[in-house]
């Protein structure tokens, strides 16, 4: 076959644990795997183009790939967010037992097909939960979150508003400022490990978990069809398997380094926290009614959202039986 | 050399050849980038490079300049602007700087130290380039002018004092730096507190020195009377209005009544009132704020765009290549290792601008000064110091990129505000001490560090 | 600042930079706007700590609609930032022929460039009915982003007066 280059700009940085450094290891296999016939280079974000143009550019053939997660083209596909992370949704195992098993994938593509872009998508990272946020007092009651003024992106920003939160998403590189002088009161964003390097356990007293708006994040590797079509078949199962492979070593990964960053936060003064279950149901209930307004208003939503409902009603029994409750706290 | 370096450098070349015949920068910047997108694509074909440069990649232009409108942090800069075209339509800008040369009595400089002055509390509220020396532009370069201040030392004073930004907190150059080398932005912050200040000092003693030692540089008014109680409270009474715009600004920053951003329009807002407050508000007065905001950022902003342009192209033409095999694999001990990357930025500053230096070379720099083992200071506190001292000498050298001819964004600024006879060659001349001055203040920090990572370790310990 | 008086007079080319300055000077108004939104944003959220997504966006939204459409109308002031090193010495004659290559050379392809890509850009994004990335966020993304062509008909059409009257002034030879 001919030699194949994929210029992939990447939505995240590739230093960023987990969640960029999945797209550098694909890159570092991609030749390797194929005797050098397939190469990725990425691009930093911003360098080509910034995150949220990936998709335009991948599917216009500007570029031939691209990484970046579903979650970002919500505003073009409002069921895209149920491709990169689903508040109170399944975790990993589960999550990836829909995409591969179930119908996931199937819906996945056709997301894209049906709206007119022209990409193949191929799942290539998956991560466990984010944290739930970062406060400066404890909160035990619904109440204790009204009025405050809180960072908070995608779908949680909704149930956020709706528990009476006034919420903002502040990109990443504004949050620490705005928490440190008071502008905002409160931000969730990522990882502890990703979290860490943005510094706010130096200012916040407590990390609250579990991230209930994400339990799981997909990201993804989209490649121009065209791209994709004079692509043989040989390569198009290295860049597929690479990525399965990748779902792998990002989790682990990312399961790998959480531990010893929350033990630091700790040692630094910062109160790891729980939710109670006041909490968590408050947020779910507001979470339902997300999901209503949202299934009535795009019937694509509606058929994901019900699919996705009916493998995990079927999964229940499984859940609820198989696993040993998580009993170390 | 390979065919696509030569096409880097020609590209360079061209760039700065076609800028001096006067075309505006903003459209050599863009012009340049779509022909050698064309030379790029023609080369792929006649002489077997592999940029993959045609039409259909050039439109990823679109995509970048979708991605300078809706950069929310942006929004400060017609604000800022909007604040200083008021305070200078409005008049109050002119009562202020003829009030705090009074404070100065016979004390040569207290112009251009005020602008200073101004330039450092400007800087505490906006990291945005553009927008400072426009404000400070506009609200002081007439009174010095009147006062007969030399050209040089006037514009010198302020193209520097409005680069301050980019250094004091809050600052976007630090936060899209803490971002690619996964530093805490607090940290980067609080370490640019003092080198900052530490510069801002400098100018000012540079000032006094100038007007000491060459009198006709910086005139004091005929009727300058030494400082006296009564001077010093009438002072106050015409100042306190301005003076308090300005707090507002900052308190609303520090209180947390409102991010940076938004604290740009809390200050052209403030304008607004004071302008009324000082019965020099009408609806002329209004129309020609709006129309100077609209025409003043748009060419700023022109200049962004078709830098988004140049850059994309030499990108892809391996602009970035060629620059990394530059600072790979040196034959030098750790500080020459530090010196000569920090000779190459500064040698690069002079064509480009800091967020390409940045993108290109920083996430390449990080694992090399990681690896040099040096023993730096971080007081147990402050994560990678080495890394964060480092950051912090890249962005006093970029920092300076904005001041070296002949590509300095901030002369470019500068220019497009001054009145038609003063030419680019006196905003050169006058930039030249205060980028000596940043080389020296570069200097302290590579020998002192603490004076670095002293406040982030405090701040946060 | 530069003014435009420094443009010597051309019939044609003056009244086309007249209708774009009119049509700026309205869109300028935009600025004001954003100053009252963004104070409505700081008191809504310190006073009754209810900011609102919609606001935050609604300012990039007016600061980008005052940037591109203000291309245009700094075009017609001769605002546009020069190295005037040693243009500011040229005769007028010679400046008139860097401008009019200028414009053929540089200006014209960069303009066009953006123009014609940015169709599929806004069209893609009409087609689904693009609304922000943010559920709480703005609709109809694809009014901001017809920004783009429309801003660079009129800084076409800024430039192409321009090149017109350059021409015009070339061959008057009133140098
Ligand atoms: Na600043
Ligand atoms: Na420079």
């Amino acid at each position: 076959a001919d030699r194949v280059l994929l210029k992939t700009p990447i939505a995240f940085g590739s230093h960023l644990p987990a969640l960029g450094t999945p797209i550098k290891w694909v890159s570092e296999q991609l030749p390797v795997m194929s005797d050098n016939t397939l190469k990725m280079k990425i691009y930093e974000p911003g360098k080509l183009v910034g995150a949220k143009e990936i998709l335009d550019a991948v599917s216009s053939g500007k570029v031939n790939s691209g990484y970046a997660t579903a979650g970002y083209w919500q505003g073009k596909m409002p069921a895209a967010a149920l491709f990169s992370a689903v508040p109170f949704g399944p975790e990993a195992g589960e999550y990836m037992a829909w995409l591969y098993y179930g119908n996931g994938m199937s819906l996945y593509q056709e997301m894209y097909d049906t709206n007119g872009y022209n990409v193949k998508v191929i799942p290539c990272a998956i991560i466990s939960p984010e944290t739930s946020g970062w406060f400066n007092k404890e909160i035990n009651t619904p109440e204790d979150l009204k009025g405050l003024n809180m960072r908070f992106f995608g779908l949680g920003a909704s149930v956020m508003e709706k528990m009476g939160v006034s919420t903002s998403q502040l990109p990443g590189g504004e949050i620490f400022g705005a928490l440190e002088k008071g502008a905002i009161d409160a931000s969730e964003f990522s990882q502890p490990a990703i979290d860490k390097l943005l510094g706010f356990h130096k200012i916040m007293k407590y990390n609250y978990f579990p991230g209930w708006h994400q339990q799981a994040t997909v990201f993804e590797l989209l490649v121009n069809k065209d791209a994709w079509g004079k692509m043989s078949g040989g390569q198009q199962a290295i860049v597929e398997n690479t990525c399965k492979a990748s779902m792998t070593n990002a989790i682990a990964e990312g399961e790998s380094m959480q531990f010893e960053e929350m033990a630091k936060a700790q040692e630094n003064g910062v109160e790891i926290r729980y939710w109670n279950d006041t909490m968590l149901n408050a947020f779910e209930e507001k979470w339902l009614e997300v999901v209503e307004e949202k299934t009535a208003a795009d019937p694509f939503f509606n058929k994901v959202w019900s699919d996705l409902s009916t493998f995990r009603k079927g999964y229940d029994l499984w859940e609820a039986n198989a696993f040993l409750p998580r009993t170390t706290k | 050399m390979e065919a696509n370096e030569i096409l880097v450098i020609a590209m360079f070349l061209s760039f700065i050849a076609l800028l001096f015949t006067g075309i505006p920068v903003a459209w050599v910047l863009g012009g340049i980038g779509v022909l050698f997108a064309g030379i790029g694509y023609l080369a792929d074909i006649y002489l077997d490079t592999f940029t993959g440069l045609d039409f259909l990649t050039l439109g990823l232009v679109v995509n970048r300049l979708y991605k300078i409108m809706d950069n929310w942090i942006l929004v400060a800069l017609p604000m800022f602007i909007f604040m200083g075209i008021m305070l200078d339509k409005s008049g109050v800008a002119e009562r202020l700087m003829k009030s705090m040369q009074e404070l100065f009595g016979n004390v040569r400089g207290g112009l251009a130290i005020t602008v200073t002055a101004i330039g450092i509390i400007l800087a505490a509220s906006t990291g945005i380039i553009g927008a400072s020396v426009v404000l400070l532009a506009v609200m002081s370069l007439p009174s010095m002018t009147k006062q007969g201040y030399s050209m040089p030392l006037a514009l010198g004073t302020i193209a520097s004092a409005g680069t301050l930004g980019i250094l004091i907190p809050p600052s976007i150059m630090l936060v899209i730096m803490a971002d690619q080398l996964g530093l805490s932005v607090g940290d980067l912050f609080m370490g640019a507190v003092f080198p900052g200040l530490m510069l801002g000092a400098m100018y000012i003693i540079y000032i006094l020195v100038t007007g000491w030692l060459k009198p006709e540089s910086a005139p004091i008014p005929s009727d300058a009377k030494p400082v006296t109680l009564a001077t010093l409270m009438n002072v106050l009474k015409a100042v306190t209005p301005t003076l308090a715009l300005i707090f507002v600004v900052l308190g609303s920053i520090f209180t947390g009544v409102a991010t940076p951003t938004e604290a740009s329009g809390v200050g052209a807002f403030g304008a607004t009132l004071l302008a009324a407050y000082n019965r020099k508000f009408n609806f002329k007065v209004m129309k020609e704020v709006v129309a100077g905001t609209y025409n003043t950022t748009a060419y700023i902003f022109a200049i962004f765009i078709g830098a988004t342009c140049f850059a994309l192209v030499l990108r892809e033409l391996g602009g970035d290549e060629l620059i990394e095999s530059f600072l790979t694999g040196l034959p030098f001990g750790p500080y020459g290792i530090i010196f000569f990357i920090l000779g190459v930025i500064f040698l690069l500053g002079f064509f480009l601008d800091w967020i390409e230096i940045t993108l290109i070379i920083l996430p390449l720099l990080a694992p090399v000064i990681s690896a040099l083992g040096l023993d730096i200071n971080g007081y147990g506190v402050v994560d990678n110091p080495e890394l964060v001292w480092f950051v912090m000498l890249v962005a006093m050298a970029l920092q300076t990129s904005f001041l070296t001819p002949p590509v300095g964004f901030a002369l470019f600024y500068l220019k497009g505000v001054c009145p038609p006879n003063v030419k680019l060659s006196d905003i050169y001349k006058g930039v030249m001490p205060f980028i000596m001055l940043q080389l020296i203040a570069l200097l302290v920090l590579v020998f002192w560090p603490q004076l670095i990572l002293w406040l982030p370790a405090a701040a946060y310990g | 600042m530069n003014e435009q008086s420094s443009l010597p007079p051309v019939p044609l080319a003056d009244s086309i930079d007249r209708a774009i300055q009119r049509i700026g000077l309205s869109i300028a108004w935009a600025y004001v706007l954003l100053v009252l939104v963004i104070m409505t944003q700081v008191i809504l959220r310190k006073g009754f700590s209810s900011g609102l997504i919609v606001l935050e966006e609604l300012q990039w939204h007016l600061y980008a609609v005052g940037v591109m459409f203000g291309l245009s109308y700094a075009q017609t002031t001769n605002s546009h930032i020069r190295v005037d090193l040693f243009y500011s010495s040229f005769r007028a004659r010679t400046k008139h022929i860097i401008e009019i290559l200028g414009i053929l050379i540089l200006v014209l392809p960069f303009v066009s460039v953006i123009f014609i890509h940015s169709l599929d850009f806004v069209h893609d994004s009409w087609r689904i009915n693009e609304h922000s990335e943010s559920p709480s966020g703005l609709p109809w993304r694809w009014l901001i982003k017809t920004v783009i062509p429309l801003s660079m008909l009129m800084l076409g059409l800024a430039v192409l007066s321009r090149l017109y009257r350059d021409t015009v002034l070339l061959f008057k030879g009133n140098a």
